[in-house]
């Protein structure tokens, strides 16, 4: 099989599943006996709002019910909730008075920013660990590594991000352990939020060439504000640059304890996969030449052993994901686990399957990539 | 139909194989042991795992006080509406002090009754009562809005200083018919627990912002997550392992489509799946029979379908009278008849009840009707191989009687009785009435929609790996002459495939408890599981997030006694791992 064959076959294969998320998000939506009518109207459900043709009360709870469609047989519902979904119309969320879509079309990036820099931080710190713990086998540091592989994938992220708030993101007199170091005041990272609170990220006016308002992506928007756009900011973020780096320092902490636990399960995976590649007889035989044994682990060892990483590469960007939740409730990130958590809290059903699918197809298509990138690096898995 | 005196050789020739394969499996054990141990990391692992289980055991010895006030276990324990507190909120000291109570004015008992006890309770749980206290003196009287009220209207009992007495002025004043608020100081001694030296501190972590005890809270913590834990673990196992195996072992279309399902639920990441299912629970707060049922009857299939690894057996001769024995046998139609109409007794509203039996605790009924169900489906259980072997249903009742061997009841005592077992008992520990129905999870609102939600969620992963095992093992040579021999697919399936597919099984269970651990608690976190005020690892550092810069204790604990014990969990299941998996050992 080529390799746009492959690529095509995997593209048609994502069909039949994205409907089948489309089916069950339905199905916890309306299988599952929650009541969003009666949620809606709380203790007012019996007022009565309008009356029928014949001078019968509606009350409010049924007025909610026909707005939510919900009096039709469960057949015409699916098959309305289907073509909506299709037509691009994912209803109006009741608590952002917003059409679902606009609502996390703004939310994604952040989350994507945020778990994408996370893995990128996890994925070098990890594989180098992992390197050096197979090369060490047995020794004193594969011990400790091991344990740390071990611990850092139990660390509750929740916790862990509020301890690095404690040490990294506040003074000495709350127990912070930057500003004796470093001469900083109030620590070295902001506590929380996207930006520094003294300005307003600007929405609009990017280069020409660029999206109307912005990619979303802050890390990218900031290279491309216009010079009219930065006088504006406040003295210490008038520059690219600068605000670029407040976009990042904003970001080191949550994507820290983000990747903490991606980087703990990539370290144990990289080192059993490295140590299975170096009792292979083309690694001995490497030795044989007398080549040295850095360039034996890193050239013709850690080439096939990062192989199978790849893989683990699609399991880490779910779990981003969901972590995601977590740490953007913690640094107050209005991303899609925050949409997701107001939106639960309100039983705003259209938000909350507007959410999982959209989280559902970035899953779907980050490990349709990380296939692609696989079948490149190892032809066999095209053969199949 | 074989009488009970003839079954002599059958019950011996059990004992035998029993004691057989005990010895086989202690000696296999033994072996396992050994590799287990040499690794530093796994015995970390086990240590942790122990103390904690051991720390949720025995949390009510441990712990100074009692920090549930809505937590369903003992929801029925507090019903005054007082709560003794500490000195301060946030404190590193730790002596009782006063206590707020609220009293009815309209009560004629008032001025008799009872309202300083101590924490301790003595007895167990149904009927316990607790120490009085000594007052010492009255604080603050308050009406129900916060005013003060002259402090002449109560006084201490001058002969018996845990009576506060009301004088006739405050007992005639209509205006304060909504209670009044009495703070006092009282005596400290008996409110410190049985096994600390008088008045020693301990309050080793603080005291929260309600001025509650956060050691405590962390100790009782261990009991809702472990709980979780394995509940969760072990109902994602069951009913992973039952699709898994279906889809594995017939492949085809069955396969295809199983897989399918389970690509959906991959499709969606982990914690949105379980907060978008939590969301759609909503304000479900009980779960009724058809619910639970879809939570018992995989239990129960599993348990009719499984075939024994424990080998049937029987004790010695000598135990069991013959004629009770012989008894049983002969009048078995009857017992099953009463069982029967006990069983459809079970079935009725709870309401019906009281008039049944002219009681309104249904409770011991409910029991014995559960019982008969179990008994029942035990009955049918027993009946099984008969089904998987001839599965026309001619003449199935003779066959059923057929196979039910009275003969030789101990050969019963198998895995599928004790997964019978273990369903009942799951069912009686969550049994409560509400309004006109038998509610079979209490209190559905709090712990037990997360639980739902990552068996929900869960269960897929398990079906896969249990699909991957079993696809590998039916290839073996073992299998083909299983059924070049014409064994059924039951019997190759459970007897010959499962069994050597299960360390993987073993391995990602005690991974997985600990994954749970974590992911309950991040869901309680952000508010979607267990309710605030709940001593639960996940709502304690939640709570704390409004103080932990200045107070960074309150949270420090909980997420430590998290991080340690999913640790635990963690290396255990790793050192399994490296037991029964001898390619991973390095």
């Amino acid at each position: 099989m080529k390799l746009h064959e492959f690529v095509v076959r995997r593209l048609l294969l994502l069909i039949p599943v994205m409907v089948g998320v489309a089916i069950l998000t339905f199905a916890i939506a309306h299988l599952i006996p929650a009541d969003p009518a009666a949620a809606q109207c709380g203790d007012k459900c019996g007022v009565v709002v309008d009356y029928t043709d014949n001078g019968e009360p509606i009350s409010a709870y049924e007025a909610n019910r026909e707005r939510l469609g919900m009096n039709q047989p469960v057949s015409v519902q699916f098959e309305k909730y289907m073509t909506r979904l299709v037509d691009g119309d994912w209803g109006e969320s009741i608590t952002y008075h917003r059409p679902v879509l606009d609502v996390v079309k703004d939310a994604a990036p952040i989350t994507l920013e945020m778990s994408f820099l996370a893995l990128m931080i996890a994925y070098p710190v990890g594989i180098t660990l992992g390197i050096l713990s197979a090369v060490r086998q047995d020794q004193m540091f594969d011990h400790v590594m091991r344990f740390f592989g071990i611990a850092f994938v139990s660390l509750p992220i929740f916790w862990f991000a509020m301890m690095l708030q404690l040490y990294f993101a506040t003074g000495t007199e709350n127990g912070g352990i930057c500003d004796p170091i470093l001469g900083t005041s109030g620590g070295c990272f902001p506590i929380y939020g996207r930006h520094d609170p003294s300005f307003t990220y600007p929405e609009d006016g990017f280069a020409w060439f660029f999206p109307a308002g912005g990619t979303g992506f802050h890390l990218v928007d900031s290279w491309f504000v216009t010079d009219t756009k930065l006088e504006t900011l406040p003295d210490d973020f008038d520059s690219r640059r600068l605000l670029f780096k407040d976009t990042l320092l904003h970001l080191a902490l949550p994507c820290i304890a983000l990747g903490v636990s991606s980087a703990g399960s990539l370290l144990r995976y990289m080192r059993a996969s490295l140590l299975e590649v170096l009792n292979e007889d083309y690694v001995r035989t490497a030795r044989a030449k007398g080549l040295s044994e850095s360039r034996v682990v890193l050239v013709h060892a850690c080439r096939n052993a990062l192989v199978p990483i790849v893989t683990i590469l699609g399991f880490s960007i779910g779990g981003a994901i969901g972590g995601a939740v977590l740490t953007e409730t913690i640094f107050a990130f209005n991303g899609m686990g925050r949409v997701a958590v107001e939106s639960i809290n309100y039983l705003d059903f259209t938000v909350i399957m507007g959410v999982t699918l959209i989280t559902s197809i970035i899953f779907l298509l980050s490990n349709l990539i990380v296939d692609i990138t696989y079948a490149i690096i190892d032809p066999r898995v095209r053969l199949e | 139909m074989r009488k009970w005196d003839e079954g002599i050789a059958d019950r011996k020739e059990s004992l035998r194989r029993l004691l057989e394969s005990l010895y086989q499996s202690g000696s296999d054990l033994r072996r396992s042991w050994k590799i287990y141990r040499r690794s530093l990391l796994a015995m970390m692992g086990l240590i942790m795992v122990i103390s904690v289980t051991m720390i949720s055991v025995f949390a009510d010895r441990i712990a100074v006080e009692h920090p549930y006030r809505n937590l369903q276990d003992t929801e029925d324990l507090w019903t005054t509406d007082w709560e003794p507190r500490r000195a301060e909120p946030f404190s590193e000291e730790c002596d009782w002090h006063e206590q707020k109570i609220v009293t009815n004015t309209r009560s004629a008992l008032f001025s008799e009754e009872v309202i300083a006890e101590s924490n301790d309770k003595v007895g167990d749980d149904n009927r316990y009562y607790k120490d009085t206290l000594s007052v010492i003196k009255i604080i603050k009287i308050e009406d129900s809005k916060g005013y003060d009220l002259n402090s002449s209207l109560l006084y201490i009992h001058p002969s018996n200083s845990t009576i506060l007495v009301l004088t006739p002025e405050l007992y005639n004043n209509s205006t304060l018919n909504l209670g009044v608020w009495v703070t006092y100081e009282f005596d400290n001694e008996a409110m410190h627990h049985s096994w600390l030296p008088d008045g020693y501190d301990v309050c080793i972590f603080g005291t929260t912002d309600t001025g509650q005890d956060l050691f405590s809270k962390v100790l009782y913590g261990s009991r809702v997550s472990l709980k979780i834990g394995f509940t969760v673990a072990i109902l994602t196992v069951t009913i992973g392992t039952i699709v898994g195996s279906i889809s594995g072992y017939y492949g085809g279309r069955t396969d295809e489509v199983i897989m399918r399902i389970c690509d959906m639920f991959f499709a969606i990441p982990g914690l949105i799946l379980a907060m978008a299912f939590v969301a759609a629970m909503g304000s479900v707060t009980s779960l009724t029979i058809p619910v639970w049922l879809g939570v018992i009857v995989p239990i129960l299939f599993l348990a009719t379908i499984s075939r024994s690894y424990i080998l049937s057996t029987v004790f010695d001769d000598d135990r069991i009278s013959d004629r009770s024995m012989n008894f049983l046998v002969d009048y078995r139609g009857w017992i099953f008849s009463i069982l029967g109409f006990l069983f459809f007794i079970g079935l009725l509203p709870a309401s019906s009840w009281p008039e049944f039996f002219g009681t309104s605790d249904s409770r011991p009924w409910r029991l014995v009707a559960s019982l008969a169900i179990i008994l029942i489906i035990g009955a049918i259980t027993f009946a099984d191989r008969k089904f998987v072997e001839n599965s026309n249903l001619e003449g199935t009742s003779q066959r059923i009687s057929k196979s039910l061997d009275w003969t030789n009841p101990w050969r019963y005592l198998t895995l599928r009785t004790i997964a019978i077992f273990v369903a009942i008992l799951v069912l009686f520990r969550f049994t409560g009435t509400d309004g006109d129905e038998i509610t079979l999870i209490k209190d559905f609102d709090r712990l037990w929609k997360i639980q739902a939600a990552l068996i929900f969620t869960g269960w897929p992963g398990y079906a896969r790996l249990i699909r991957g095992q079993v696809l590998y093992v039916k290839e073996m040579n073992f299998v083909e002459a299983a059924r070049s021999v014409g064994a059924p697919s039951g019997r190759i399936m459970f007897r010959h495939i499962l069994p050597n597919a299960w360390a993987p099984l073993l391995v990602a269970f005690t991974l997985d408890i600990g994954g749970t651990i974590l992911s309950a608690s991040g869901l309680s976190f952000i508010g979607l599981g267990a309710k605030t005020g709940t001593a639960e690892w996940g709502i304690l550092v939640s709570e704390s997030r409004r103080y932990f810069l200045d107070y960074p204790h309150l949270m420090l604990y909980p997420g430590l006694a998290i991080a340690v014990t999913v640790l635990g969990f963690n290396l255990l299941g790793d050192g399994i791992r490296d037991v029964v998996d001898p390619k991973n050992r390095r």
